[in-house]
């Protein structure tokens, strides 16, 4: 075909409107406008000054960008960029002149043109979002919204509710029938059910994934497309044009696209990936985004890479379906593993809950988050199934040094989700972390890095979050090659608000938004701020007390604020950055002021599950945090609350809260969010310093939140799909002035404000400033190292070359006598940060060794340390110098030739898992504690009291020792409590006759158990526990197993519960299995379960001993006796039907059912009757609209058969 | 693409023209000096067949592909416009004679009008219906808006650049009278004063009559962006001039701006009374209640036996032996 002549001159024309109105992250004064009337009328505000002319403006332009877009891709093609951006600013156009409930007379609803261009521009949780919102006036308008919002369960539900009304038009003739009748609205009615017949087929065959029917449809739509451009109205014909263009997306987007190029790898699995594909239908999710759809390309043609996309994007997906790729489709070797790790324990278990709803089918799922390093439930070691081990790094550092080569045999996938947190922060934070080997960053780099020069044959995927710089350097360390770049795109499925948040004494509070998407938000002018003055009463004046304090005035007008809105639907996270529990007693105290009652009153959810779930979370936090725990008093407000020191358990339960929404505000500290995708509107941060005490200089240091940790906190904010999720907005609370009426306090309170306000205007700048550019990324090891060369220059004056050498030849006690016990001392810091250094090193050396048993001598350890080098990230990251590598590969000889020079002590080490410096002093204390545990061989007779002395006599061989024993900040709290260790410790493990702690200290004795004796007491346990199992096998290879392990450990059962009962709380092992296996809510209720086992056991043995009762093989048996009920009943799946208005030529037929006069009649989804069944007896019942069914006609009688269930 | 000259003088022939022009209005009527005896018909049938082209088919191409699951390929239908209701088929009369006068006819400003393709838009109670998904013509018949403009053409120079755009109404009343034509104008009576009924003393005019819709017109005249699509389906090369015409003003937030005649088209049979060269509507300057201030153009078509030319004509078309 010609080029048509006047291209240019067209394609001027539409690049001078995307200039004028549609630039990326820009908008025009009016459209800001626009944006904050909607805005606005949402909140029930004041709208600014505004006119119908502006509104028809705003809707000429969107128009004028909807034919624009139609333009450009009739130059540039259908995917053209151009016409994206117009369709999604035309979306927006529309969507706020509609969310300003603005009298455009316009015969198709604002939503409705707004949805589709949202779908055409890319941004189909939008359209959902925005549809989900308005209400259809009509019922054309549902169909045609649920079409438009790719709700395909919804559209057949439309229909079917369609051919219900209108039985008579259901037979083959019936099309011709009504245009041969008479009625002057014939043609009307005929063009009417045209629509109808199409838009349940195309839903039909989209969500089966039916190509050919659905190629019919769309063509029957274009088609009708034609017909309406011709024979109605510019705005009836548009909404039908959208339609059919939508449709020829919905087929592009479909999830069944890239599933059959997987399946083609391996055809057999095909019918498999089908009903996976068919199951994100019913979830929702069958049309892909963007996003996913460019990682899903990637993942079909390349093996490794990273996917850089911001939160909400629909990484797990592209996850999941790498795990199908590498696990099930690709090779045919016995029970391949992928290892996908996450930054949290909180993540681990969200990841694994996601993963199992889709997977568990074919492949074991199975979360590593704490607990012990091989229990009960780790029955994936020797299965041959497709396995899947969800771990934070930590976790899985652990199960590599017990069972390393059994997990390098079999991994084929890394995944590694939050991989931009492999960049550390350049600051002191950071260098302490690495002294006190507590840097995540430091030993994700290390761990990858191993894995990858061990098993250099993984695939590899990384998923980030954040864009900013790591995204490179992140996809070409996963890739393993410097021309990597990342799969991105900006794509988000909300629209993101970032501003401050002002509180005052006497008033509500009013919103200052200041950022949108990334981009400064003005309205007037250039510098006019958009206010939102809420609604909410104003608080009432709080006693002195409280109102002298500027912060805790902050927070409870956050708060107040928080109950306000939470009334009104909205999802509120309070995001704290310290001492949560500190917020949370200001919290609980205010509740119970006399005039805090007229505050918006929670009630417990009236549906029965939610209820239960409520309940069960309350009693759970009776058990572990007390009556009257602040957490228990928020919670009964509907408050629910979370930090990195809640027992695990709590977590999970408060985040199920959160996540269904039964909690409406939610207090957390950031452990919340890292990762985590949970439903909030508004992210209040009320302060963004986080203060600590530097004991080695006595003073308080303070570090400002981060640009990125505050951009993946607000990333969170936004709720797609739900009610009222068109924004997620975060704000900066602080007061516009002094909250005292103290005179002496005034001047104090003026200043913090000041200070405040100052931090706010820093964070601003730097966010707006670099999502401009790019900077210098740094790597941890390259910190690490750099941290070292400037203490030795600091210190000891020793630089350049002489450091190297230096580095060759020093040991940590050496630079400081108190190495190795997490002294805040500068020299025992750099000792400590050397023998950081050689963990590392030790750990990469030690795995080497035991793959390939040769030695490392000379030139060979050389070309291994170089080796591993490579690997590492601060290799592709950008602030590496070349000494580095010459320094770490100097050190790694220098350990093994001088330092740690005999191997059998490097394999102990190795295995202990500390750093070896700490595990050389940690070696010390191994002998006593195996024998404390080989001595406790009645435990299972032993009463409370003589259970807990022999966890406080485990815990005195640690009590005084930083190294690797107990650990506190040198705070005077801190030292309380550990000179009050023992009563901690009777009161976690739930010991008769000890003190709770009071509220207000609840936090630090949680911090107290979950670091030292959940944490360290663990890894000291777990460490003896399995040097005992590798001694017993004598270093070979042998998967535990219960049968085998009392027999190899020479332990009895109490070293295999140890660490079980430090994680629950519990002295009874039977408690912490039933929690564990989720057979109880509380301890109580597993004390009550453990009469029924004792019963169950006297039943089975005559002789009962003590190992018999915490032996964890009965456990086991026990709970399979009591699982054996009567078989559950199997549903008929098939029926026998008559045909109808078929011959039933085409033997198969996909159809819908559809009741009435007491006959299924069995539907084409076009809407033809195809055969009946008598209606009782039905066994499908419920939400059938969600499922799929086909009627066979090639068989000996034509029958029925449900093929697919979306509804159970 | 709608291509058949206006049988110019087969019309003048049978049509007595009083022209008026006043600045920048015009009116003419057309007086039909007698019922026709088939040769009208006749002459007319290519002009409409070429009009109706386009949209038979694509009516006969959506019809054809047939959605049940036992259907092999699609099949040929004939079915447009015979099928087509008498009231549309009335409406679609008016709209055809509109561009067929347009072309015919020397207009106020005396511009060269063509209609290079038909849009027909006489479907109104289907939008009802699309959003209702129930046929009920009863509350239909009441409840039904008017949307969109009922005809459009072009006024192009040598290079088919777009240099006028003819827009407006064209009614088809089976008789003309002044009631009939003042409802028309003006909308329907409805109640004064709402909470009582409407009866002679208590009522007045909608407003929402032609007038009331040429005056309210939107800056792109409603048609554009649909005949801009229809040229580019049929002729994008040929007609490339003219879609970027309409392109631009579809698009651009300030176009070169394209001048704008109104056009009011009433066909119908005259009322009993009617005396020769009778207009219903101002013939000597345009009447109070037209405010768009563009170039106004009234024809009134006075018919005789209208009504059994549109049977003739429609009933003619696609038809070998019409008049067998």
């Amino acid at each position: 075909m010609q080029m048509p002549e006047l291209d240019s001159e067209r394609r001027e024309i539409i690049d001078e409107l995307r200039r004028q109105i549609a630039s990326e992250n820009e908008l025009t004064a009016n459209q800001a406008r626009a944006f904050v009337r909607g805005l606005q009328t949402g909140w029930n505000v004041p709208t600014i000054q505004w006119s119908i002319s502006a509104s028809r403006e705003q809707y000429d332009d969107a128009r004028r960008l909807l034919n624009a877009a139609s333009i450009f891709q009739s130059l540039d093609g259908r995917g053209s960029p151009e016409a994206r951006f117009c369709y999604q600013r035309s979306a927006e156009l529309l969507e706020w002149l509609s969310r300003a409930k603005d009298k455009i007379e316009s015969p198709v609803s604002l939503e409705l043109l707004a949805a589709a261009a949202y779908q055409l521009g890319g941004s189909p949780a939008m359209a959902t979002t925005l549809l989900v919102q308005a209400e259809s006036k009509s019922r054309g308008e549902g169909l045609y919204a649920d079409f438009l919002r790719a709700n395909f369960d919804g559209v057949l539900r439309s229909v079917s509710d369609f051919w219900l009304d209108n039985p008579e038009i259901s037979n083959r003739d019936a099309q011709r029938q009504i245009l041969e009748d008479d009625g002057e609205d014939k043609v009307s009615w005929f063009l009417t059910v045209e629509l109808v017949r199409v838009l349940g087929l195309l839903a039909d065959t989209i969500r089966r994934g039916e190509v050919d029917r659905f190629e019919l449809a769309k063509r029957k739509l274009s088609a009708l497309d034609d017909l309406a451009t011709r024979t109605f109205s510019d705005e009836v014909s548009l909404l039908i044009t959208l339609l059919h263009q939508v449709s020829i997306d919905f087929g592009e987007a479909s999830i069944y696209v890239p599933i059959r190029q997987l399946s083609a790898l391996k055809p057999e699995r095909a019918s498999r990936l089908e009903r996976f594909a068919r199951g994100q239908f019913s979830r929702g999710r069958g049309i892909l985004w963007t996003s996913q759809r460019q990682g899903l390309a990637r993942l079909l043609e390349e093996e490794s890479f990273a996917l850089c996309t911001p939160t909400g994007s629909g990484k797990t997906l592209v996850a999941n379906l790498a795990l199908v790729k590498e696990l099930l489709l690709k090779g045919d070797d016995d029970g391949p593993l992928a290892l996908y790790l996450v930054p949290s324990r909180a993540l681990a278990s969200e990841v694994e809950t996601k993963l199992s709803s889709e997977l568990a089918n074919d492949v074991i799922v199975t979360g590593l988050y704490g607990g012990t390093d091989w229990g009960v439930t780790d029955y994936w070691l020797d299965a041959d199934e497709p396995t899947v081990l969800v771990a934070t790094v930590e976790k899985a550092d652990a199960l590599m040094r017990y069972l390393g080569p059994l997990l390098l045999r079999r991994i084929k996938l890394l995944i590694v989700d939050e991989a931009h947190q492999v960049v550390p922060e350049d600051n002191e934070r950071t260098q302490d972390d690495f002294a006190e080997h507590s840097s995540r960053s430091l030993r994700l780099e290390a761990f990858v890095s191993r894995l990858l020069s061990q098993a250099p044959d993984t695939i590899r995927i990384a998923l980030t979050a954040v864009a900013g710089g790591a995204a490179h350097p992140v996809a070409r360390w996963i890739q393993g090659h410097d021309d990597a770049v990342p799969v991105g795109s900006n794509y988000r499925s909300t629209r993101q608000l970032v501003g401050s948040f002002e509180t005052a004494p006497d008033r509500a509070g009013q919103m200052l938004l200041e950022i949108l998407n990334g981009k400064p938000l003005f309205v007037r002018g250039r510098d006019e701020p958009v206010y939102i003055n809420l609604r909410t009463p104003p608080m009432p004046q709080l006693p002195a007390a409280m109102r002298n304090s500027i912060y805790r005035f902050n927070q409870l007008d956050v708060l107040w604020t928080s109950l306000h809105l939470a009334s009104s639907g909205r999802r509120i996270l309070i995001s704290i950055a310290q001492q949560p529990e500190r917020t949370m007693g200001w919290y609980k105290d205010a509740l119970s002021l006399n005039t805090w009652s007229d505050a918006p009153f929670f009630e417990p959810p009236e549906e029965e599950n939610e209820l239960r779930s409520f309940n069960d979370a309350r009693a759970a936090c009776v058990d572990y945090c007390g009556e009257n725990s602040y957490e228990v008093a928020l919670l009964d407000h509907g408050i629910a609350t979370n930090h990195g020191q809640m027992p695990q358990r709590i977590r999970r339960m408060m985040v199920d809260l959160i996540d269904r929404g039964i909690c409406p505000v939610t207090v957390a500290t950031a452990t919340l969010t890292e990762g985590v995708n949970l439903p909030f509107d508004i992210i209040f941060v009320p302060s963004l310093m986080r203060r600590s005490f530097n004991a080695a200089e006595e003073q308080q240091v303070e570090n400002r939140m981060s640009t990125a940790e505050f951009r993946n906190l607000a990333g969170r904010a936004g709720r797609p799909g739900a009610g009222k999720g068109l924004e997620g907005i975060t704000l900066v609370p602080i007061p516009v002035r002094p909250s005292t009426t103290a005179q002496g306090g005034l001047r104090t309170q003026r200043r913090q404000i000041a200070t405040m306000q100052e931090h706010w205007k820093t964070l601003r700048q730097s966010l707006l400033a670099e999502e401009l550019e790019r900077f210098d990324i740094d790597s941890p090891l390259a910190l690490l190292l750099n941290g070292i060369a400037q203490r030795a220059r600091e210190l000891l004056n020793v630089a350049g070359e002489e450091f190297l050498g230096w580095l060759e030849a020093v040991v940590p006690p050496d630079i400081s006598d108190l190495a190795g016990r997490a002294s805040e001392d500068e020299m025992a810091r750099l000792a400590d940060s050397v023998d950081e250094l050689d963990g590392v090193l030790l750990t990469a050396l030690e795995e080497l060794q035991r793959i390939d048993d040769t030695g490392l001598e000379g030139v060979l350890a050389e070309e291994a340390l170089a080796a591993i080098w490579n690997k590492t990230f601060t290799v592709y990251a950008a602030a590496q110098e070349e000494w580095m590598e010459a320094a770490f590969i100097h050190r790694g000889q220098a350990l093994l030739r001088d330092i740690y020079s005999e191997r059998d002590e490097r394999g102990r080490l190795y295995q202990y898992g500390f750093t070896p410096y700490v595990g050389r002093r940690f070696e010390a204390v191994v002998p006593d504690m195996l024998k404390v545990l080989s001595d406790t061989t009645s435990y299972g007779d032993a009463d409370d009291a003589t259970r807990l002395s022999v966890f406080a006599n485990l815990g005195k061989l640690l009590a005084d020792d930083r190294g690797f024993g107990f650990r506190v900040r040198s705070t005077a709290t801190d030292q309380a409590i550990l000179a009050n260790w023992q009563g901690v410790l009777g009161w976690w493990m739930r010991a008769a006759e000890f003190e709770p702690p009071d509220p207000k200290d609840l936090r630090v004795w949680q911090r107290f158990v979950s670091d030292n004796l959940d944490f360290r007491l663990g890894v000291g346990l777990g460490a003896v526990v399995a040097k005992s199992w590798s001694d017993g096998v004598e270093g070979a290879l042998v998967i535990p197993s219960l049968e085998a392990w009392r027999e190899t450990t020479k332990l009895p059962w109490f070293g295999f519960w140890a660490r079980e009962l430090l994680r629950w709380g519990t002295l009874e092992p039977f408690v912490a299995f039933s929690l564990a296996e989720g057979l109880v809510g509380t301890r109580s209720q597993g004390m009550e379960l453990k009469q029924e086992f004792s019963v169950w056991l006297e039943e089975q043995k005559t002789e009962v001993d003590a190992e018999d009762r915490i032996d964890p093989q009965l456990f086991l048996e026990w709970r399979r006796s009591r699982a054996e009920g009567p078989e559950a009943r199997v549903r008929k799946r098939t029926i026998n039907v008559k045909l109808d208005n078929t011959a039933g030529e085409r033997g198969q037929y996909s159809v819908i059912p559809i009741v009435y006069d007491n006959v299924i009649h069995w539907f084409d989804a076009a809407g033809f009757s195809l055969a009946q069944s008598n209606a009782e007896n039905f066994p499908f019942q419920g939400l059938v609209h969600r499922d799929d069914f086909q009627l066979r006609t090639d068989r000996d009688r034509p029958t029925v058969r449900r093929t697919y269930s979306g509804s159970s | 693409m709608h291509t058949c000259p206006p049988p110019k003088n087969e019309f003048k022939k049978r049509f007595a023209e009083y022209p008026d022009v006043k600045g920048n209005f015009g009116h003419t009527l057309l007086e039909q000096t007698k019922a026709d005896d088939g040769s009208l018909a006749e002459a007319l049938k290519g002009y409409f067949e070429s009009a109706h082209l386009d949209a038979r088919d694509k009516f006969h191409a959506d019809i054809g592909i047939d959605l049940h699951p036992d259907a092999v390929g699609d099949e040929p239908v004939v079915a447009y416009p015979v099928s087509l209701p008498r009231t549309t088929r009335r409406g679609l009369f008016g709209e055809v004679m509109a561009g067929l006068l347009t072309e015919t006819y020397k207009y106020v400003g005396k511009h060269d009008w063509s209609v290079p393709i038909f849009l027909f838009r006489h479907h109104e109670d289907a939008f009802q219906y699309l959003f209702s998904l129930a046929r009920n013509p009863e509350r239909t018949r009441q409840t039904i808006g008017r949307l969109g403009s009922d005809f459009i053409g072009l006024a192009l120079d040598e290079d088919l650049n777009v240099t006028r755009i003819i827009s407006g109404e064209a009614k088809w009343r089976q008789t003309l009278t002044e009631g009939v034509v003042e409802t028309l104008m003006l909308g329907d009576w409805v109640a004064k004063d709402k909470s009582k009924k409407k009866s002679k003393e208590n009522r007045e005019r909608s407003g929402k009559g032609v007038w009331y819709f040429v005056n309210n017109e939107p800056k792109v005249p409603s048609g554009a962006r649909q005949l801009q699509r229809l040229l580019q389906e049929h002729d994008p090369d040929g007609h490339d001039a003219t879609i970027l015409s309409l392109q631009s003003i579809l698009v651009a937030k300030n176009p070169v701006p394209i001048p704008k005649t109104d056009l009011v088209v009433v066909v119908g049979n005259g009322g009993k009374t009617r005396e020769e060269r009778e207009c219903l509507l101002p013939f000597k300057k345009a009447p109070a209640e037209y405010t768009a201030g563009n170039d106004l153009q009234i024809v009134e078509v006075i018919m005789a036996s209208g009504e059994e030319l549109i049977d003739t004509i429609y009933a003619s078309l696609w038809k070998e032996d019409a008049n067998a």
